[in-house]
């Protein structure tokens, strides 16, 4: 890793803390705290678009899953609860990889609706079983005083919870990076312009894309655990679809084609809607028209941005007409 | 038993003539409309509204003009523009439009449930295999096998039909032998639109109004389209029937499992058949 990359990252790193140290209201530290949760959650639905091109309406299942399964086993004490939680993840991430091997063998565009269908089975299943899910009441988390050798107040507070989910949400991102770059990164990438054509090269096309579409669970699962942790709290509205198409819009918003455009997605989502939410109660059609917009006219979405901004700057200082056209 | 049978069969109607207008479109166009449960939700709040002044079935005329005249306008404002587009474009462009239609209806009708009241006609009991049941629901029936036996003898029997049925097969080759398939298309969605705006008013008396309708109606329609085979009718048809009688009867027999078993019925049917029931055909 160049030295650059390397203080660019460490850099990224250092905001987070920084804005705990620099914003004593509780209030903006809890909705920056709320922001990564979400930013992840769209990490992993821009992963699964950028890698797989397809896109999901259900990955709020996957976000809620950990947290349903911490608020279920977490009192009958089976192991560490660090361990529990790795566990969680990975149990959400395996389940996802086992739908997966059924679901992305449809046709592209009809995986979407697929999707739905499994998001909502899932919100479903937490309204109805009542008994393990405590239904629409939700569920508590039981966690003990401490975790990862931290304090519990740390993870509930907004000042510690931020600085845990923005340095969380920082690693998260460098291994987004590096998957991109990684051999199934590259694999599922070229299924994705053209499946027919890796086959003909004598790659299985299955078994990548239904890895990547576990690992955009896992990523996912991870937002939710965070999100779980700082609300020790659970229940069906998490996993709603409405919740999978907000992630969905964040990530269309950044832009799925740069693998930071979800988190950027994300954070004007959330502070847009938090600042209109005084003046305006027609969220649903701005963000409706917005989504229409950026589809349209730029798929590249907010992270397409700057190159956009930099090219524009470029061909007007290369005014002579042969280098414009 | 019986009974419960006629339940699912209400259901089943109901999901069908919702869905046979996304599998057209997705024959013709190869698209989803992420925005159909809108339609049939527009189409039950104007039928809501109408029927005030005009009456049920007044409400159900004007329903269906409208929302025919929606579709037009969806697929010359939106389908015919973007489709040389990835259809994921499309996708997206209706998810946008299900979203605003959602704060239409909260803004104009209110983001409680109303209700609405079947037609005087209609309304009592049969007495049927010893019990009571209720006449409208016949009627749900009845709508929905006579939506089906229209749909099948338009696309079977009819010129338009037949240009529906190979702009489906092929859309280059139909455009080459002289057909015109941007009015075929154009015709398609306004009946689509329009079956599920009618759908929307029918199913009202039995389900209540309320803005979440189009996120139920769509999860459901979308399952019957994928596992009925994408863009096939009969399919849809099938697939509708049997998760009718599944939900139903899922209710009676494991009330706590009847939310999964239309997603195990769908997961079963892709591992057996990954292009759904009826595969390619049209």
């Amino acid at each position: 890793m160049s030295a650059t990359r390397f203080f660019g990252w460490a850099g990224l790193a250092a905001i987070g803390p920084l804005v705990a140290w620099l914003t004593p209201s509780l209030l903006t530290q809890s909705l920056v705290a709320q922001a990564t949760f979400l930013a992840i959650f769209a990490l992993g639905v821009g992963l699964l678009l950028r890698q797989n091109g397809t896109v999901s309406f259900g990955h709020a299942a996957f976000f809620g899953l950990p947290g349903y399964m911490l608020g279920a086993l977490l009192p009958l004490k089976l192991m560490p609860v660090e361990l529990l939680i790795c566990a969680a993840v990975l149990l959400t991430a395996g389940a996802a990889f086992v739908i997966g091997l059924v679901i992305v063998r449809v046709h592209g565009i009809a995986f979407g609706m697929l999707t739905l269908a499994v998001g909502q089975a899932v919100y479903e299943a937490a309204t109805r079983m009542r008994g393990l899910t405590g239904g629409n009441d939700g569920l508590s988390l039981r966690l003990p005083p401490h975790l990862f050798g931290l304090s519990i107040k740390t993870f509930q507070q907004p000042g510690g919870m931020l600085i845990v989910s923005w340095l969380v949400m920082v690693a998260v991102l460098a291994l987004v990076s590096v998957l991109g770059a990684s051999r199934l990164g590259v694999l599922t990438e070229a299924i994705r312009d053209n499946e027919e054509r890796v086959r003909f090269l004598g790659y299985r096309t299955l078994l990548p894309r239904a890895a990547m579409f576990a690992i955009s669970a896992a990523v996912t699962a991870i937002g939710g655990v965070l999100f779980s942790l700082y609300n020790a709290f659970i229940s069906p509205d998490t996993v709603h679809w409405t919740a999978s198409g907000s992630a969905l819009i964040m990530a269309i918003l950044g832009g799925s084609g740069a693998f930071w455009g979800p988190v950027e997605g994300a954070f004007v989502y959330f502070f847009v809607k938090d600042l209109l939410s005084g003046y305006t109660t027609h969220w649903l059609s701005i963000i409706g028209m917005a989504l229409i917009v950026t589809t349209v006219a730029f798929p590249a979405g907010l992270a397409g941005l700057l190159p956009w901004l930099r090219k524009l700057i470029e061909s007007r200082q290369g005014e002579d007409p042969v280098a414009s056209s | 038993m019986a009974i419960q049978l006629l339940n699912g069969l209400v259901y089943g109607a109901l999901l069908f003539t919702v869905a046979s207008g996304l599998a057209l479109m997705f024959g013709l166009r190869r698209i989803v409309n992420f925005a159909h449960g809108s339609l049939y939700m527009l189409g039950a709040y104007i039928g809501y509204s109408a029927s005030a002044v005009l009456g049920f079935w007044g409400g159900l005329i004007a329903a269906a003009a409208c929302l025919a005249l929606v579709g037009l306008l969806l697929d010359s404002v939106v389908f015919r523009p973007l489709q040389r587009r990835d259809p994921l474009t499309t996708l997206l462009v209706t998810f946008g439009l299900a979203l605003i239609a959602e704060d239409l209806v909260l803004t104009v009708w209110g983001k409680d449930t109303l209700s609405f009241a079947a037609p005087s006609v209609l309304a009592g009991d049969w007495s049927l295999f010893g019990t009571s049941f209720p006449v409208y629901r016949v009627a749900m029936i009845g709508f929905g096998a006579l939506a089906a036996l229209g749909l099948l003898l338009w696309l079977r029997l009819s010129r338009v039909g037949l240009f529906v049925r190979a702009a489906s097969q092929d859309p280059v080759i139909a455009a080459v032998q002289g057909i015109n398939t941007d009015r075929v298309s154009a015709l398609v969605v306004a009946i689509s639109a329009s079956l599920a705006g009618v759908s929307g008013v029918v199913a009202a008396p039995l389900l209540s109004l309320a803005p979440n309708m189009a996120g139920d109606i769509l999860v459901d329609s979308f399952i019957v389209v994928v596992v009925g085979g994408l863009g096939s009718m009969g399919g849809a048809f099938v697939t509708a029937i049997v998760l009718g009688q599944i939900n139903v009867l899922g209710v009676v027999f494991m009330p706590e499992l009847t939310s999964l078993l239309p997603f195990l019925l769908m997961i079963a049917v892709l591992v057996w058949k990954p292009a759904g029931l009826a595969g390619e055909r049209v």
